[in-house]
C-alpha cells in the first residue's frame, strides 16, 4: 500500500499493475454477470446461424430435394420463429448483464479514484489543475462505461458473429471454408491499417476543434480590448487560420474514413464464395439449399465488417482512459498519516530553522529562520510570488520542507501525528472555499457533525458574521453557492474566520488577501481578524497597514529570502524596500 | 444513432425563420459547391443502384443454377457480383471523400461569416449574452450543422436503396412485397417509441451526472479545506451517496438503450419467418420463382437498418435546421451603435463635451438625463459615486461601446458620430477593471494595439512604467508566457501589463476603471508609479476606487443618479461636508494610512 493521507479500512483492493489487469480485476468483482453475458451472447449468435441454415433447408423442401430431417415448410417456419423469440430473450439478457458490468465499473472506478485523490497530499493536489482531475474523474471514468457498453459488448458480439457463421459453414462442407478464410485474413489486415491511419487523424481534428474553440472564447472574453484597439482584422485572421486548419483535418479524416477497405474485401469474398459454391453445386457436392445457406451465412459477415471500426475505437479509447486514471492513482504522494506520532495538545511555539523548500531544482524558499512565541503574531509582507503563501503552507505539512526543519513546541513537524497536527492548526487561505450547503454547515465544517447550533452562532458572532447571516432570508439555513446566495469576499472571509474559531486552533495561518470595497465592511473584517488571532500563534499574510502595525514581528520576503525582520517601526527606519512601500503612505497622511 | 437531443437554449436575439427561408439561405452557402454536390448526388445514386443490383443478381443466379448449371453462366454471374461490390465501394468512396471536401468548405465559410459578425456586434450584445453561448454558436452549432448535412446525404443513399429495392420487389410479386412491408410500421413505431423513452431517461441521467460533476468540482477545488480540517471522511460519505444514485439512474438509461436493437432485430426476425413461410408456399404454388423468393429473404435483412435511420431522421434534420437558425440569428442581430459619417481622423487633442446627453440601457432604467460635462484636453477627472450613479456609463459612451439616445457628444468640438469608428477608437485607450490578457507572451500583449511595433519599442514602454523593475519580477522577462487569459501572472502583474499596453497605444484619451482587488503592497506601489506615467498629458476619465488616485486627480466629479452634484478637489469637497464626504467615509476612509478599524 502506498503512502496515503487518508484511507477507508474496508475498501476493495484492485490490481493496479497494468490497465488490462486493472479492468479485469474490476470486472471480476461481477463475474456472475460476465458469465451471464457470455452465455447470452453465445446463445444469441449460436442459434442465429440456424436461420440461414433452416432457410436453405426450406429451399430444398420447396424444390423437392431430399433433406436429412424431412421437415415440412411450416415446421421449419415455426422453428425459425422459435429461434427468433429465444434469440430476442437471450440477446436482451446478455445486454442487460453487460449493462450491470459497465455501470458498476464506472461507479466503482470513480469511487476508487475519489478515495485515492482524498489520500493524496496537498503538495500533489497543488500541482494538479482541477480541470484535469475533473476530466479524469468524469470523462475518463465515463469512457470505461462506453468501453464495456457498447464497446466490448459489440466487439465480443461481432467477433462471435464472425466466428460462428464460419464454423457453421465448415459443417455444411469443409471445402466451403476457403472463401471465409481468405476474408478473415484480408479483413484483419485492412482493419488494422485503417485503425492505424484513423487514430492520429481524428486526434488531430479533435485537438484543432479545441483550439478553434479556445480562439473564439478568447476573442469573445477580450472583446472590449479588441474593439478599443481596433484589432478586429487581427482577430479575424487568427480565427481564419485555426478554422482553415480544422477544415483541412476534416477533409483528411473524410478521405481516411472513405478508404475503408473491409466492405470491398467482403464483396470479393462473396464472389469467390459464390463461384466456389456454384462449382461444388455443379459437381453435386452440395445442394441448392446448401448454396442458399452458404450465401446467407456469408452475408452475416456484413455485420462484423461494418461495426468493427466503431468497436475497436471505443475499446481503444476505454483503455487510454484506464491508463490515464491508473497513472493518476499510481502517482506517489509524500506525506502519510504517521499514526504513531505525537498528538499532545500544543503550546503554540513555532520555529523555522534554516528552512528551504522547492520543487525539482528551483527553490521557492531559501534559508528561512524565525521564531514565534506562543500567542504572538508574525506578519509577512512581500510581492506576489515571493513565497509568502508557500511559507505558511509548510506549517501544517501541506508541503514538507526540502531542507532545515520546522519545530512546534520544540518538536519537528514530521514527528507529529498528522491528525494531531492539523486539528490544532487552522488555515484561512487566500481563496476561501465554501461548499454548497447551508451557512451553519459551512461554519461547522471543521469539526465534523458534532457541534451545536449555539456554538455556531457564538462563533459567527465573534467573527462579525452573525449580522449579515441574520439578514439572509433563511438565516443560518441559507444555502451557499450556485443554488443559493452568492457571498462577497468579505462575507466569505468572516465565515472562514468563524469556521476557524470553532475549531479553536493553537496556531492560526491567515492569508488575508480580501479587499473590502467599503469602510464599514473593512471595520468588521479587521475586528474579526483581531478577535481570532488573540491568544493564538498567528502567521498573517496581509496587505493591511493597520494589521502590520499591530504585529509583534514583520518579515519582509523577497524572492524566497528574508530581506529583513523586525517591528514595523524598525523596518521603516532601516529597510529601503519597506520605505518605498509604506513610507509614501505615511507621508501622504501627514500632509 | 442520434436518438437523443438536448434542449435548445433560447437567447434574446433569437428569431424564427420559416423553413423555406432557412433552406434557401443554407442553399446559398452550397451554391459555389454546386458541381461537387451534383457529383456527390450522382455517386449516391450509383452507389444505391449497385447495392440494389447485388441481391438481385444473387437471386437470379439461384434461378439459373437451380435450373441448369453452366460454367459460363456462373462466371458471368460471378463477374457481375464482383463488379457490383467493387463499384458500390468505389462510388461510396468518391461520395464520402467529396462530401467531406464540399461540406468542410461550406462550414468554413459559414464560420468565418459568423465570426466576422460577432466582431461587429456592440458591447451591449456581449454584456447581455453569456460568452460561452456565443462561442458555442460559432463552433458547436456550425458543427451540428455539418453533421446534419452529412447525415442527410447518408439518408439519401439509404432511402434510394430502400426505394429501388421496393420497386423491384413490387414488380416481382406485389403480394409478397406487401407482406414484407408489414414489418416497416412496427420497426418505425418501435424506433420512435424508444426515442421518446431514451430522451427522457437520458435527461434524468444528465442531471444525475451533473450532480456528481458538481460534487467533484467542489470538493476537488476545495480539497485543502477538507485536508486542513481532516474532514475527508465526511465528504467521502457524501460522494458515495451521490455516486450510488448516479449509478442507478445510469443503469436505467442503459437498459433502455440496450433494449433498442434486440427489439428491432426481433421484429426483423419475425418478418423473415413470414417471408420464409408464405414465400415458400407461393413457390410451391408456382406463383413466384425460387430466385424471387430468395430475393425477398435477403431484402428483409437489408431493409430494417435503413428503416430505423429514416424513422429518426426527421428530428435530426430539425436539429440541424435549428442549429442553422441559431447561427443566422447571431449573424442578423442588429447593431445599435451607428455612425452617421466616417470622416478620417488623425489625432485628437482630447477635449470631451457631453451636451444634454440622455442614455439608458433599457427602457426601464434611465441612466443619464440631459447630462452636461466638459473635460479639458489633458485633464484627469476622477468619477466617484455609489454603484448605479452612472460612472461607468460615461466611459462606455466615450468609447462608443454604447449608443446614447439623445443629445450630442463632442470631441474637440466635433460630433463623435461623424468620425470613422476605427480611427476614433485608436485615439481612445482603456484599462478595464479586470485586465484581460491574450494567450502569448507579455511582449505580445503590450504590442497588441500596434502589432507592427519593434521589440525595442516594446522594451522602452515596459521600462518606462513602475520603475521598470516589475519586468525583472517576471520569470522570463517580457517573454514570459502569460498563460490562459493571463493566469500565469498575478493580478497586479496583469494590471501592469494592461497599463503598458495602453501606454504603447499612445492614445489621447484614457478611460481607466480602477481595480478593486487588493494587491500586495510592493506591486501596488509599482502600479501607482505607472499610473503617474500613463495619465500624464492625456485626457483621463478615471472611475476611481483608490484614495490616492482621487487625491491626485485634477478634478473630482461626484455623481448621484446620473447627475453631477458636486465637483472640485479632495480637500475642497471634504470641507463642504456633502455627498463626497459621505462617499469618503463609505469607500475611502479605510484606505488612509492612519486608519484604525471602528467598532
Amino acid at each position: 500500500m502506498s503512502i496515503q493521507e487518508f484511507h477507508v479500512s474496508d475498501s476493495y483492493i484492485y490490481n493496479r499493475s497494468t490497465p488490462l489487469r486493472w479492468i479485469v480485476s474490476h470486472i471480476m468483482r461481477h463475474k456472475w454477470f460476465m458469465f451471464a453475458y457470455v452465455i447470452g451472447v453465445l446463445i444469441t449468435n449460436g442459434i442465429s446461424v440456424f436461420i440461414p441454415v433452416l432457410t436453405g433447408e426450406a429451399f430444398d423442401v420447396v424444390l423437392g430435394n431430399e433433406t436429412a430431417s424431412g421437415r415440412s415448410l411450416s415446421t421449419i417456419a415455426l422453428i425459425i420463429l422459435a429461434i427468433v423469440l429465444v434469440r430476442g430473450c437471450s440477446d436482451l439478457g446478455g445486454q442487460y448483464a453487460m449493462e450491470f458490468i459497465a455501470k458498476r465499473l464506472e461507479r466503482d472506478a470513480r469511487d476508487e479514484l475519489y478515495l485515492n485523490l482524498l489520500g493524496k497530499s496537498q503538495t500533489w493536489h497543488n500541482q494538479q489543475r482541477v480541470g484535469d482531475l475533473m476530466a479524469r474523474a468524469n470523462n475518463d471514468v465515463r469512457e470505461l462505461n462506453g468501453m464495456m457498453m457498447p464497446g466490448f459488448s459489440l466487439l465480443f458480439d461481432s467477433m462471435s458473429a464472425l466466428v460462428i457463421p464460419i464454423i457453421v459453414i465448415g459443417t455444411l462442407n469443409w471445402r466451403l471454408l476457403l472463401s471465409p478464410i481468405i476474408f478473415v485474413v484480408l479483413f484483419v489486415l485492412a482493419l488494422g491499417r485503417y485503425m492505424q491511419q484513423l487514430g492520429p487523424v481524428s486526434g488531430r481534428m479533435r485537438m484543432q476543434f479545441g483550439k478553434m474553440n479556445a480562439t473564439v472564447a478568447e476573442t469573445v472574453s477580450g472583446i472590449e480590448v479588441v474593439k478599443i484597439n481596433v484589432q478586429e482584422v487581427q482577430e479575424g485572421s487568427k480565427f481564419g487560420r485555426t478554422a482553415r486548419l480544422y477544415r483541412d483535418y476534416f477533409v483528411e479524416l473524410g478521405v481516411v474514413q472513405a478508404w475503408y477497405l473491409p466492405p470491398l474485401v467482403l464483396g470479393l469474398a462473396i464472389t469467390i464464395g459464390f463461384l466456389h459454391g456454384a462449382y461444388m453445386l455443379s459437381q453435386g457436392t452440395i445442394s441448392v439449399g446448401d448454396l442458399v445457406a452458404y450465401i446467407g451465412l456469408l452475408f452475416l459477415l456484413r455485420y462484423p465488417t461494418f461495426i468493427s471500426t466503431f468497436t475497436f475505437a471505443l475499446v481503444e479509447m476505454g483503455f487510454a482512459s484506464a491508463r490515464r486514471i491508473l497513472e493518476l492513482m499510481l502517482q506517489e504522494t509524500d506525506i502519510d498519516e504517521n499514526e504513531s506520532g505525537r498528538s499532545e495538545p500544543m503550546e503554540g511555539a513555532l520555529e523555522f530553522e534554516n528552512v528551504s523548500f522547492g520543487y525539482d531544482d528551483t527553490l521557492i524558499l531559501k534559508n528561512i529562520s524565525f521564531k514565534a512565541n506562543p500567542g504572538e503574531t508574525v506578519a509577512i509582507v512581500g510581492q506576489t510570488g515571493s513565497g509568502k503563501s508557500t511559507l505558511t503552507k509548510l506549517v501544517n505539512r501541506t508541503y514538507d520542507v526540502t531542507e532545515g526543519r520546522i519545530l512546534i513546541d520544540g518538536v519537528d513537524l514530521r514527528e507529529w501525528q498528522l491528525n494531531g497536527l492539523r486539528t490544532q492548526i487552522s488555515a484561512i487561505e487566500q481563496d476561501i472555499v465554501m461548499f454548497s450547503r447551508d451557512v451553519a454547515a459551512n461554519i461547522g465544517f471543521g469539526v465534523g457533525r458534532d457541534v451545536t447550533h449555539e456554538q455556531i452562532v457564538q462563533a459567527a458572532k465573534e467573527a462579525q458574521a452573525h449580522d449579515f447571516i441574520e439578514q439572509f432570508k433563511d438565516g443560518y439555513h441559507t444555502q451557499v453557492g450556485e443554488r443559493g446566495v452568492t457571498l462577497s469576499g468579505g462575507q466569505r472571509q468572516r465565515l472562514a474566520i468563524a469556521r476557524a474559531i470553532l475549531t479553536d486552533p493553537r496556531i492560526l495561518i491567515l492569508d488575508d488577501a480580501t479587499s473590502a470595497i467599503d469602510s464599514a465592511t473593512e471595520d468588521r473584517i479587521q475586528t474579526a481578524i483581531n478577535r481570532v488571532l488573540t491568544g493564538r500563534t498567528t502567521l498573517l499574510i496581509t496587505h493591511r497597514l493597520s494589521q502590520i502595525r499591530r504585529a509583534d514581528r514583520v518579515i519582509v520576503l523577497e524572492d524566497g529570502k528574508i530581506l529583513d525582520q523586525g517591528t514595523h517601526q524598525e523596518l521603516l527606519d532601516r529597510c529601503v524596500l519597506y520605505q518605498r512601500i509604506f513610507g509614501k503612505k505615511d507621508e501622504a497622511t501627514s500632509d | 444513432m442520434g436518438f437523443v437531443m438536448d434542449g435548445l437554449q433560447a437567447e434574446g436575439y433569437d428569431r424564427q425563420y420559416d423553413d423555406r427561408t432557412l433552406v434557401r439561405r443554407i442553399g446559398r452557402y452550397f451554391r459555389p459547391k454546386l458541381p461537387t454536390m451534383l457529383f456527390v448526388s450522382g455517386m449516391i445514386l450509383l452507389n444505391a443502384t449497385m447495392d440494389t443490383v447485388l441481391p438481385i443478381v444473387l437471386s437470379r443466379s439461384i434461378d439459373t443454377l437451380a435450373a441448369d448449371f453452366t460454367v459460363q453462366a456462373a462466371s458471368i454471374l460471378a463477374v457481375t457480383i464482383l463488379a457490383a461490390g467493387g463499384l458500390s465501394w468505389l462510388f461510396n468512396y468518391l461520395r464520402q471523400a467529396y462530401t467531406a471536401r464540399a461540406v468542410s468548405d461550406v462550414v468554413l465559410n459559414l464560420r468565418e461569416d459568423v465570426f466576422e459578425s460577432i466582431l461587429d456586434r456592440d458591447m451591449s450584445f456581449y454584456d447581455e449574452h453569456a460568452s460561452g453561448k456565443i462561442v458555442s454558436r460559432v463552433t458547436g452549432d456550425t458543427r451540428d450543422f455539418t453533421t446534419v448535412v452529412t447525415l442527410t446525404l447518408n439518408l439519401m443513399s439509404q432511402v434510394l436503396l430502400v426505394g429501388f429495392l421496393l420497386i423491384v420487389l413490387f414488380v416481382v410479386s406485389w403480394q409478397l412485397a406487401l407482406l414484407a412491408m408489414m414489418i416497416a410500421p412496427f420497426i418505425w413505431a418501435t424506433a420512435l417509441a424508444f426515442r421518446t423513452i431514451a430522451r427522457r431517461a437520458s435527461g434524468t441521467n444528465q442531471r444525475a451526472r451533473a450532480s456528481v460533476n458538481a460534487h467533484l468540482q467542489e470538493t476537488l477545488a476545495g480539497i485543502s479545506v477538507a485536508k486542513n480540517f481532516r474532514q475527508e471522511q465526511t465528504i467521502y460519505d457524501e460522494f458515495q451517496e451521490i455516486n450510488e444514485k448516479a449509478y442507478s439512474v445510469n443503469l436505467r438509461e442503459g437498459f433502455v438503450y440496450s433494449s433498442i436493437f434486440p427489439s428491432l432485430i426481433l421484429i426483423a426476425g419475425i418478418g423473415s419467418v413470414i417471408i420464409v413461410y408464405f414465400g415458400g408456399n407461393r413457390v410451391l404454388n408456382g406463383q413466384v420463382s425460387i430466385g424471387d423468393w430468395f430475393l425477398f429473404v435477403q431484402a428483409i435483412g437489408i431493409f430494417w437498418f435503413p428503416l430505423t435511420s429514416i424513422a429518426s431522421f426527421w428530428s435530426q434534420f430539425q436539429l440541424g435546421l435549428s442549429a442553422a437558425e441559431r447561427v443566422f440569428a447571431l449573424m442578423d442581430s442588429e447593431p445599435r451603435v451607428v455612425q452617421t459619417d466616417s470622416r478620417p481622423l488623425k489625432t485628437v487633442k482630447g477635449e470631451i463635451e457631453f451636451k444634454d446627453v440622455s442614455f439608458r440601457y433599457t427602457e426601464q432604467e434611465q441612466v443619464l438625463e440631459k447630462f452636461n460635462l466638459t473635460i479639458d484636453a489633458g485633464e484627469t477627472v476622477a468619477l466617484v459615486g455609489h454603484t448605479g450613479a452612472g460612472k461607468s456609463s460615461l466611459g462606455k459612451l466615450v468609447s462608443r461601446f454604447y449608443e446614447f439616445q439623445d443629445g450630442t457628444l463632442l470631441i474637440d468640438g466635433e460630433d463623435v458620430r461623424t468620425f470613422d469608428l476605427g480611427d476614433y477608437r485608436r485615439q481612445i485607450g482603456m484599462v478595464p477593471q479586470t485586465p484581460f490578457l491574450f494567450s502569448g507572451t507579455v511582449r505580445d500583449n503590450i504590442r497588441y494595439s500596434r502589432p507592427d511595433a519593434t521589440d525595442s519599442e516594446v522594451d522602452t514602454v515596459a521600462q518606462s512604467i513602475g520603475w521598470g523593475d516589475w519586468v525583472n519580477g517576471l520569470p522570463n522577462g517580457l517573454d514570459t508566457d502569460v498563460g490562459e487569459r493571463g493566469s500565469a501572472l498575478s493580478m497586479g502583474q496583469r494590471q501592469l501589463v494592461a497599463l503598458a499596453r495602453v501606454l504603447h497605444e499612445n492614445p489621447s484619451v484614457i478611460i481607466l476603471d480602477e481595480a478593486t482587488a487588493s494587491i500586495d503592497p510592493v506591486t501596488e506601489a509599482q502600479i501607482q508609479e505607472s499610473l503617474d506615467v500613463v495619465l500624464k498629458d492625456r485626457t483621463a476619465i478615471v472611475i476611481a476606487h483608490r484614495l490616492s488616485t482621487v487625491r491626485e486627480a485634477d478634478r473630482i466629479i461626484v455623481l448621484r443618479e446620473g447627475e453631477i452634484i458636486e465637483q472640485g478637489s479632495h480637500d475642497g469637497l471634504m470641507g463642504q461636508d456633502g455627498h463626497y464626504a459621505e462617499l469618503y467615509n463609505t469607500y475611502f476612509r479605510h484606505q488612509s494610512a492612519d486608519y484604525v478599524p471602528e467598532g
